[in-house]
């Protein structure tokens, strides 16, 4: 790749591109990052559709608030065991909207620590916002 | 904060730019290609299923540590390395060598550098970052993804540092403890070479090399069933984009910088084919970037039907037969 390809104007997302100069040699330039500069509307879209989603799972009591952030987060039913350091049949459970009332305040506080996120933003998911075009319950 | 006496450098990978700062700063004039290349860093891995991930994925490296511990091996560099059970131990050692002016490298779960943005972060304990001081509750970080130095709170590192699950860093540190007066870069080349062809070429196992690389083409056509949904689907396949371009490469997934180190290589060995071959790679390289802009331009139009994904599977196929080729002829000039 030659260096004038290599040039993307995106200052959000800075990343190092092996470019060949014009003497020739194939050497480092500090550039912006394709993906970001031309579809990160199209993830950010993806990614607010399958919040709304899960949000409308958690809310009509398919899923628990723990399975919410498993998916938003992609990670494995193993990895997040392996994280929380929960047993994996135990977890199995916690992701089930009718097991989720008997989960520990401490075992909550492990969830959101790997989540990076606090005990009350899991328990928020289960509040009903009037604001929120993705409430199922709303109208009802 | 640029005034803090440590020479911060972006670099196209974590691992590579990691040690390639530390031995920059501990005075051994030696760039990041050179560090990927002599530590047989160029690879090919497919993973179809795994217990770690929710959808299948590929890697274009080498196995995380081995960039450091392969460059350790080849150049006589002595890194200090440690690994702790309990955080607060893990914590206390790294202030103590921060006390001592040691910069040192740490092993993290990408996900907790709250400097970078959002979109970027994902659960992966293999991100290495320097430490190079601590101010108040937050510590100063050289992240080779980060144009400038940047500050992390002591509980993001420290969740970081000892996050678990698969390749869980357990506090895992290195800095360098002795750097040989005398280098043989030319025996180390070779040797870094060497063992990039076999890994490329005769590794026997159908997922890594060459072989994963045919595996990859031949499995795309599968990724639908893996997803949720359409959207979740040209997320994975967009994806593909990210891993060969923005995951820390240097671009086209690290095709790019293998030239360089080729073409540097081919000064220092006094080899002029290696020139030739290093021109070679780096348009493996743009046939590499091909299928990453194919890969993010059919995933955001969703034309994902069976026709396009076969279409990206031949693309790989051809990518598989030109590395064949070249990583062949790579073996041959080492006689």
């Amino acid at each position: 790749m030659k260096e004038k390809d290599g040039f993307i104007d995106c200052p959000q997302q800075q990343v190092i591109l092996y470019v060949e100069k014009e003497d020739g040699k194939y050497e480092p330039m500090q550039t912006g990052s394709y993906i970001t500069k031309n579809f990160l509307d199209d993830y950010e879209m993806k990614r607010r559709h399958l919040e709304e989603s899960l949000k409308r799972q958690v809310l009509s009591c398919e899923v628990s608030p723990i399975y919410y952030y498993m998916v938003l987060e992609d990670l494995t039913l193993s990895e997040l065991s392996a994280r929380a350091g929960i047993r994996k049949g135990k977890l199995k459970k916690h992701l089930e909207a009718s097991h989720f009332n008997a989960i520990s305040q401490k075992t909550l506080q492990l969830y959101a620590d790997v989540f990076n996120i606090t005990v009350l933003d899991i328990l928020n998911l289960l509040t009903v916002n009037t604001d929120d075009s993705t409430n199922t319950n709303t109208g009802s | 904060m640029s005034t803090f006496p440590y020479k911060h450098k972006m670099a196209a990978h974590c691992e590579s730019g990691a040690v390639t700062s530390l031995l920059n700063n501990a005075g051994l004039d030696i760039t990041e290609p050179l560090v990927f290349g002599i530590s047989s860093g160029i690879f090919f891995g497919y993973f179809h299923k795994m217990k770690s991930f929710t959808f299948p994925t590929f890697i274009v490296r080498n196995k995380p540590g081995s960039i450091r511990d392969n460059l350790a091996k080849r150049l006589g560099i002595k890194f200090h390395t440690e690994q702790f059970h309990a955080p607060d131990e893990g914590m206390k050692r790294l202030d103590e060598l921060l006390e001592k002016n040691i910069p040192v490298a740490v092993q993290v779960d990408f996900f907790y550098m709250d400097y970078l943005p959002e979109w970027e972060r994902v659960h992966i304990n293999v991100h290495f970052i320097v430490v190079v001081g601590k101010a108040g509750s937050k510590y100063i970080i050289s992240d080779s993804y980060f144009p400038n130095l940047v500050e992390l709170e002591t509980a993001s590192l420290r969740k970081a540092r000892f996050a678990g699950g698969s390749m869980s860093p357990k506090g895992f540190l290195f800095y360098p403890e002795s750097i040989p007066k005398e280098i043989d870069y030319k025996k180390a080349i070779l040797k870094g070479t060497k063992k990039a062809c076999f890994n490329m070429l005769k590794i026997p196992l159908p997922f890594l090399g060459i072989k994963g690389i045919r595996m990859f083409a031949k499995k795309i056509v599968e990724w639908p069933s893996f997803a949720r949904d359409m959207e979740h689907l040209s997320h994975e396949i967009m994806k593909i984009n990210i891993l060969l371009e923005d995951q820390g490469t240097g671009g086209a997934g690290f095709r790019f910088m293998y030239a360089s180190f080729l073409q540097q290589g081919s000064v220092i060995l006094g080899k002029p084919e290696w020139g030739e071959l290093s021109k070679e790679m780096m348009e493996i390289g743009d046939g590499w970037r091909e299928i990453s802009l194919f890969a993010s331009r059919i995933g955001k139009n969703r034309e994902l039907g069976t026709d396009r994904l076969k279409e990206l599977g031949n693309m790989l196929i051809g990518r598989a037969d030109v590395e064949e080729r070249f990583f062949r002829r790579l073996k041959n000039s080492l006689n």
